[in-house]
């Protein structure tokens, strides 16, 4: 179970002095996903820090539209579920609905930062900007550093599923998929996080 | 990971779908408030119910439930660390502000904390946290260190003509660069010049030359009023206003001198407008300061960035102290303000 021998070796080789069995790559992410969090737990708790601390407005519930947030959070939601068949479908050499359900991830997700582009745009109109106060200030660089995780996710995806038309994959590569796949379901839990903390909690 | 095709599917779908109704479950308490459950009992069953999406992603989506326990032991940890740098960040944010209080028992309680504080620390904060106390920088003086001269303009408000100099390393020698009992006799030479070039009808107070301690205002100033009017008094747009130039404008209107002296001694709030932005913050009473402070960090608003008011009469301990037993509120100071002629 040891972690720094298992980084020693790469890919799937499995090298003599190996006391791991687990794939290097799943490792690494899980490992990632770990610092992630802690990233992500720094930005919230500094987010509830400065809460209600702007000397000027706009604040939250002046801008804030729980149903349209509803709706992303639910789109995003249903492209975990839509990753999970696709991982499914890779797992059983269905590629054809690997591709379908992976394209359905990428277009779920572009769709959730569609929605984010219209709310950043609207609150922008609406006078919110990351100078204008505390508010601003940590709520854009909260969200924004999601967007952006969703953006490489997207990207990402698209990436792998270029390659499935460029070189055959089959079940034995659905760890690359699976990967991918953990990442996508850490930017969904912590929607989940921000969603409650940040959206739904300013109205109580 | 070779699960059966139809159990795995199966229950996928039926976490999406509980995974869904929890979210609108979620919308529905924000948007249709039930009165019955009250706020505190909503939170809960808020926070209950994304840990339990959360939870159930994790479980089934990255499949921790049925994968290896060491990805488990990773996330796990990371989650332990993020969730006590969180109770870490609020504890910092939330404590300090639970116990500061502009209440006027809460101020003779902090004085009287404050009466306790060890000389070292007290010495820390002359220095403005510098590293060497105020004996060891008059032995050695630094470029840094050493208290600068003011010339003021004499023939007219132009910044160019406006010329500040170093004094020589002996002056800045003389004892104990930074104590209020030595600092007057250095910066004395400087600071006469600008109320002997005043026209001294224009002044309120005493025409005899005012003296006061630079280096003393400006450690008041920057521990005190810098963290929101930032150093060069700039303020911050939108939360903060500017200080350079606003002041000096304010204190050359009929009164102005006196409302300068009110904002810091019992603070201000209701919305202002300083050039064209408008500010609806609240400016902190500093009462609690000693007098001399409250002079002195005046003093150097109005004269560290910038030309000094024509007719500046620089605050005393003594013009401090005498504004004290009107006690007015930062509303009345808002009123003054207006009074005065600013938004």
């Amino acid at each position: 179970m040891s972690a720094e021998a298992s980084t020693a070796a790469t890919g799937t080789v499995v090298a003599p002095y190996r006391s791991s069995k687990l794939p290097d790559v799943k490792l690494m992410m899980w490992v990632f996903l770990a610092s992630d969090t802690m990233f992500f737990g720094s930005l919230i708790g500094t987010y509830l820090a400065y809460h209600n601390r702007s000397l000027v407005g706009p604040m939250p519930r002046d801008l804030f539209d729980i149903p349209l947030t509803t709706v992303s959070t639910f789109v995003l939601l249903m492209s975990s579920f839509l990753m999970v068949l696709a991982l499914h479908s890779l797992r059983q050499n269905d590629i054809s609905k690997f591709r379908l359900w992976t394209l359905g991830v990428a277009v779920f997700g572009s769709i959730f930062l569609g929605f984010q582009v219209y709310e950043f745009t609207h609150f922008a109109n609406a006078g919110l900007s990351v100078h204008q106060n505390l508010f601003g200030t940590t709520f854009f660089i909260l969200t924004g550093t999601h967007g952006v995780h969703v953006t490489v996710g997207v990207l990402w995806l698209v990436s792998l599923l270029i390659t499935s038309y460029l070189r055959p994959m089959q079940a034995k590569d659905a760890v690359y998929l699976e990967i991918a796949g953990l990442y996508w379901h850490f930017v969904d839990i912590v929607w989940i996080v921000i969603f409650t903390v940040v959206y739904l909690v300013e109205f109580l | 990971m070779a699960d059966s095709k139809h159990s795995s599917v199966t229950s996928y779908v039926i976490v999406a779908l509980i995974l869904g109704v929890i979210t609108y479950i979620e919308f529905a308490l924000v948007e249709y408030p039930q009165a019955w459950l009250g706020s505190t009992w909503t939170l809960i069953w808020l926070i209950a119910l994304s840990v339990v999406k959360f939870i159930m992603v994790v479980m089934f989506f990255m499949h921790l439930k049925d994968d290896d326990r060491t990805y488990t032991g990773f996330f796990s940890s990371g989650m332990f660390i993020a969730l006590a740098t969180f109770v870490g960040l609020t504890a910092m944010f939330v404590l300090p502000r639970a116990v500061a209080s502009t209440k006027p028992e809460n101020v003779a309680a902090a004085n009287a904390a404050h009466a306790e504080v060890p000389e070292a620390l007290l010495k820390n904060v002359e220095t403005g946290g510098a590293s060497r106390t105020p004996d060891q920088i008059a032995d050695t003086p630094r470029a840094a260190d050493r208290s600068v001269e003011i010339t003021p303009p004499t023939a007219s408000n132009d910044a160019s003509t406006y010329s500040v100099t170093t004094p020589t390393t002996a002056a800045a020698g003389t004892p104990a660069a930074g104590t209020p009992e030595a600092a007057p006799a250095q910066a004395g030479g400087a600071n006469e010049a600008p109320a002997a070039a005043a026209p001294a009808a224009a002044t309120p107070a005493a025409a005899a030359p005012v003296e006061w301690d630079s280096a003393h205002g400006a450690t008041v100033f920057n521990s005190n009023c810098m963290a929101c009017h930032q150093a060069t008094g700039q303020g911050i747009p939108g939360a903060f206003p500017p200080l350079a130039g606003h002041a000096a404008d304010i204190y050359a209107l009929d009164g102005g001198r006196t409302y300068l002296l009110d904002t810091v001694l019992f603070g201000l709030q209701g919305q202002i407008t300083v050039n064209g932005a408008v500010y609806n913050g609240v400016m902190p009473a500093w009462g609690h300061l000693p007098d001399g402070d409250i002079a002195d960090a005046l003093n150097h608003v109005l004269t560290a960035w910038g030309t000094p008011p024509s007719g500046f009469t620089p605050f005393t301990a003594a013009d401090v102290e005498a504004r004290r037993p009107d006690a007015l509120t930062s509303a009345d100071v808002h009123a003054h303000r207006k009074a005065i002629g600013l938004q």
